[in-house]
């Protein structure tokens, strides 16, 4: 049961990714801010995590989007008709 | 009235104070709830694997087929393919251990387990290890390894996707402990805090909080309806994720 030309595991998939994006970024803040501790460079590794987590959420969401995409015949047949394909 | 306090007494976790020869002993409400449901589900399926006698054994007998063949043909065959079938059992367990530890939540005087992360982070942990698992044994270790660099990437890409890719795995292992955790604590605090509104109006005139009691009650059953639909939900899309992820280790491309 799913709408459009997405499946329920998609839907599914789709929910988390908000969530992934969130824990991306936390992981890479919290590690720089831990290695600044440990190393006094306050605040450049933070900065550094923050930045480099921001990334990594862009990563997995592109990712998952790209191959969301790659599997849905109907998807890419409305964007053919939409001039986008 | 510290109403911090009380939502944190309801909330968290509580050592029951034990100790055994100087050793204090980790026994608390989380983890008595987690064993009540262990036991509770041990002697309940035994029972009804053997209990084929009696009229309501057979129902229930009937029921449990139903459940297994619900896991298998909605969550594990259409997501991990029939490699999956040697990890049913792992799945069959998972949704309804989470399922009863969520459920426990919703009965006076027992404690949401789930809504402890460390409960989550075990269970999540686990499916990581089934995730693991089902790769090295479909593909052993280098063509595991291979697994996480996408099909078609350059060799100069390589060093930078990689740890990429690794690190994203992880991601989706702390996302299931994450989701699971936050989904069942915010519900409990959202039930508790709508109790709450009744006190907190009542302290400034009793006839206040007389008033509040009636929409205060009704949102109150409302939210309870929810956390049932959640406690479904969630056990359905931990196990779901579970399966989807391990199906696309097995499955790369």
């Amino acid at each position: 049961m799913g709408v459009g030309p997405f499946s329920k595991q998609d839907h599914v998939e789709i929910t988390t990714l908000g969530t992934e994006f969130a824990v991306a970024e936390i992981l890479g803040t919290g590690i720089g801010f831990w290695l600044d501790n440990k190393w006094g460079t306050t605040p450049w590794l933070l900065i550094a995590g923050a930045v480099a987590g921001f990334g990594m959420g862009l990563y997995i969401v592109l990712k998952a989007a790209k191959t969301m995409q790659a599997t849905k015949k109907p998807l890419q047949k409305a964007d053919e008709k939409n001039g986008r394909g | 009235m510290d109403v911090a306090e009380i939502i944190a007494h309801h909330i968290l976790d509580h050592n029951w104070g034990l100790s055994l020869g100087g050793f204090s002993l980790p026994i608390t409400t989380h983890s008595v709830t987690l064993l009540a449901v262990s036991l509770f589900l041990l002697s309940t399926l035994a029972w009804i694997s053997h209990a084929r006698t009696s009229r309501a054994g057979r129902l229930l007998t009937t029921l449990a087929e139903e459940y297994i063949t619900f896991i298998r043909d909605s969550l594990v065959l259409p997501n991990m393919g029939t490699e999956g079938r040697g990890f049913l059992p792992y799945f069959c367990t998972l949704f309804l251990f989470i399922l009863f530890t969520n459920l426990a939540g919703m009965i006076p005087e027992m404690k949401t387990a789930t809504s402890n992360i460390s409960v989550t982070a075990a269970l999540a942990l686990c499916s990581g290890g089934v995730i693991l698992y089902s790769g090295l044994r479909y593909h052993g270790v280098i063509g595991f390894l291979k697994g996480f660099v996408p099909s078609g990437t350059p060799v100069w890409l390589v060093p930078l996707i990689f740890p990429l890719e690794v690190i994203s795995t992880v991601i989706k292992v702390c996302v299931l402990a994450i989701r699971l955790f936050a989904n069942m604590l915010s519900g409990h605090m959202v039930l508790l805090c709508l109790l709450l509104i009744i006190f907190i109006v009542g302290k400034m005139h009793i006839a206040a909080g007389v008033g509040a009691l009636v929409p205060a009650m009704g949102l109150e059953i409302f939210m309870t309806c929810l956390e049932l639909l959640v406690a479904f939900l969630q056990a359905y899309v931990f196990t779901l994720l579970t399966a989807i992820f391990a199906g696309s280790v097995i499955h790369t491309h």
